[in-house]
């Protein structure tokens, strides 16, 4: 018990003097990020919020008011657009992070050759610019020059109007989506399974495990922090969903594919109506924010 | 006379040092065939203004109008010099930013006014100011494929109603096997057969003071029933822009209805079918009825943060308020004259060997008396949303009829505009 010396009390300083002895160059270095940060972040954020209650189609003096958000609690577009889009949530993030861990778990198979290469080639679609991406979609699915119909009638089966049809119109979307992200979400997976040491399953093995016992029981838990940092990113991405919509099926047919997203697009750039574009953005936002609380509760617990 | 002779070449002198006093580059953004034709209006207006040097820009017509709007928002930020814009998306830039453009009557546009139609400017002017400068219109026929029509044993010239066509689709389908329709449609993409439609029948998403919402009066429900007709008859299939050219293209479709600018867009998408196509009036919903129509039709504005005004004047003035102008753009891609002394120039009665010899542009002009008016107003996008939808849901059968769908559509574009649905 030699060592057990009290602490000396921190010295005081003094109050006044403090700032002047704060070392100020690390506030200086920061100092332009801050202007930014302030200039393009947080002031738009707040105007785009006092904007949610102007009529912007009636100009800047137009009067504070509720209309906007009014007009958003009856507007069926927006219903529709909220709708299509958790269509897409439910349907689309669980196929591709099924995918995308069933992908990672092969691409860190010892047994694979190459892998390198395969890791290259599942991540690729991301590298690929999403205006190219979407017009090869388009010609993909075209009624009747596409070669997705080419082949269906190849093999007798009837081909199908994939643009011009509600249900085939989201289907491309999901299609879409899946195969631009899935190599994306297994390359963060593959880090995550990288993560899990070697010891566990060989200590699994020694007790006879089998390889799926061994999947669902030790590399799924284990994963789960990854899964969830997939899940939150997928789930928040989804809402903004814009660009497979827009440039694939252009919204269409009808309001079938219109996402949160392009309805804002729609409102805000095509009606130019920024007033009530904020407030549905500030809806988007509000969402996501739910969203990411709600997984984090479920899944988030430490075991 | 001496005198007179001295005072003339005097008088010519400064008008070409005034020519030539013009120099520097102007910017035009523009679309497709459009852009195209004010491509080949360049030659004349160099030959006037040697000093000028003019970029045409091609950036798709969505791109023009959602670059412009982004322009004009902040504060006149990267416009070029002549800013291309559609008559029924007008008043949308006049009403959000009316700083945004030149008042063209302070470069002289009022001494041209009554060279154009009147109902042509009614879109491009707000309160005194006069922000464009007529340029085209879309009068509406029906372009078809003489070879398909002789072949299914169809005669263009007994085609006077929609019940009509729809008998000589069943003629065609039969021929074909169904692999041949009548015409392609935009149901889902766009409401474009809705509009020509119901401008035919005299009604529009609004009235002509852009106070209220007339979607649901009778014209509407005709025209919306009328597409209807043609979708049970199964004599149309479906396509958004690109779809309907590849179908020209492919031969897949005998006939197709657009405003006249299409002209260009047929013979330059498919060279190889020349002869092969001819031009009728679009059909009337009954017998003797109205058989004009306008889709479309645009207008040329210079930006206030333009550097060059004056260049960019002079450049509108050649392209638009001059015959020659006018018929180049004619000649080059189809563009349908808005000037009325463009539309009496002989070029209007040649015949025109794609299109089998006939002299479309005669009949195609020939209908801009009869068009009824129609306004766009600053909620056309707003509409045309809601349009777009109700009108695949009723083809789809989400409603009993065309008069239930257009209210609902009423309903909805008010709720959209805050204007009030017309008794």
């Amino acid at each position: 018990m030699t060592t057990s010396q009290p602490l000396s009390p921190a010295p005081r300083r003094a109050r006044t003097g403090r700032w002047a002895r704060t070392p100020k160059a690390p506030y200086l270095f920061i100092l332009p990020y801050l202007l930014i940060f302030l200039t393009f972040w947080a002031w738009p954020i707040v105007s785009s919020f006092l904007m949610s209650f102007k009529d912007s189609r009636l100009g800047a003096d137009a009067p504070y008011a509720l209309s906007n958000w009014s007009r958003l609690t009856q507007d069926e577009f927006f219903r529709t657009a909220l709708r299509n889009t958790l269509v897409i949530l439910v349907i689309q993030v669980p196929l591709m992070l099924s995918l995308a861990t069933v992908l990672a778990v092969a691409l860190n198979s010892k047994l694979l050759r190459a892998a390198g290469w395969f890791r290259f080639a599942f991540f690729a679609p991301l590298v690929v610019g999403t205006v190219a991406y979407s017009a090869v979609f388009r010609l993909l699915f075209n009624t009747d020059f596409g070669v997705v119909n080419r082949a269906l009638t190849g093999i007798g089966l009837p081909a199908v109007d994939w643009l011009n049809q509600s249900g085939p119109a989201m289907s491309v979307i999901i299609l879409a989506m899946t195969w631009r992200w899935t190599g994306y979400n297994a390359i963060i997976l593959l880090a995550g399974l990288q993560g899990i040491s070697e010891d566990v399953y060989e200590a699994a093995s020694i007790d006879g495990a089998t390889p799926t016992q061994q999947f669902w029981k030790i590399t799924l838990p284990l994963l789960r922090p990854t899964l969830l940092f997939c899940m939150v990113l997928s789930v928040i991405g989804t809402l903004q969903l814009f660009t497979e919509p827009a440039l694939i099926t252009n919204s269409g047919p009808g309001n079938a594919t219109m996402t949160l997203g392009t309805y804002l697009y729609q409102q805000g750039f095509r009606s130019f109506n920024f007033g009530y574009a904020s407030a549905i953005a500030y809806t988007v936002a509000a969402i996501a924010a739910v969203f990411s609380i709600i997984q984090l509760r479920l899944f988030g617990r430490e075991t | 006379m001496k005198k007179v002779m001295l005072s003339l070449s005097a008088l010519l002198l400064a008008g070409s040092a005034a020519a030539q006093d013009l120099s520097g580059t102007i910017t035009v953004w523009s679309w497709d065939a459009a852009a195209k034709a004010l491509e080949s209006t360049i030659p004349s207006f160099n030959k006037k203004y040697p000093n000028v040097t003019v970029k045409v820009e091609d950036l798709g017509n969505q791109n023009v109008y959602d670059r412009g709007l982004a322009g004009c928002a902040a504060g006149g930020q990267d416009m070029p010099d002549v800013y291309s814009i559609e008559n029924n998306e007008a008043e949308v830039f006049w009403s959000r930013f009316p700083n945004c453009f030149v008042d063209l009557n302070t470069k002289g546009a009022d001494k041209l006014v009554k060279n154009f139609p009147a109902f042509k400017w009614t879109e491009l002017t707000a309160g005194n100011k006069r922000f464009a400068m007529p340029w085209d219109s879309g009068p509406v026929v029906m372009f078809y494929r003489r070879d398909l029509y002789q072949q299914a044993g169809v005669n263009p010239a007994n085609i006077k109603t929609w019940d009509d066509f729809i008998a000589a689709g069943k003629k065609v389908n039969a021929k074909f096997n169904n692999n041949v329709k009548m015409a392609t449609v935009a149901n889902g993409q766009d409401d474009e057969w809705f509009r020509m439609l119901a401008n035919q029948n005299g009604c529009f998403y609004f009235d002509n003071a852009a106070k209220a919402v007339t979607i649901n009066q009778p014209g509407c429900v005709t025209a919306l029933n009328t597409i209807k007709k043609l979708y049970d008859a199964q004599v149309v299939t479906t396509g958004d822009w690109g779809g309907q050219i590849t179908n020209v293209k492919a031969g897949k479709t005998a006939s197709a209805m657009f405003g006249a600018w299409y002209e260009g867009t047929i013979r330059t998408n498919a060279p190889d079918q020349k002869g092969k196509w001819g031009v009728y009036l679009m059909p009337a919903s009954k017998a003797g009825g109205v058989r004009a129509s306008n889709l479309g039709g645009s207008a040329l504005a210079i930006p206030s943060s333009s550097k060059n005004q004056a260049a960019a004047y002079a450049f509108i003035e050649n392209a638009l308020a001059t015959a020659g102008g006018q018929v180049t753009m004619l000649k080059s891609q189809g563009l349908v004259p808005s000037l009325l002394s463009a539309t009496k120039d002989p070029y209007v009665k040649t015949a025109q060997p794609y299109w089998g010899n006939q002299a479309v542009w005669q009949t195609i002009l020939g209908t801009l008396g009869d068009v009824p008016q129609a306004r766009g107003t600053q909620y056309f996008q707003d509409a045309r949303q809601v349009m777009i939808v109700v009108q695949a849901d009723y083809i789809k059968g989400r409603y009993k009829t065309a008069k239930e769908a257009l209210d609902d559509a009423a309903k909805k574009i008010s709720s959209a505009t805050g204007l009030p649905v017309a008794k």
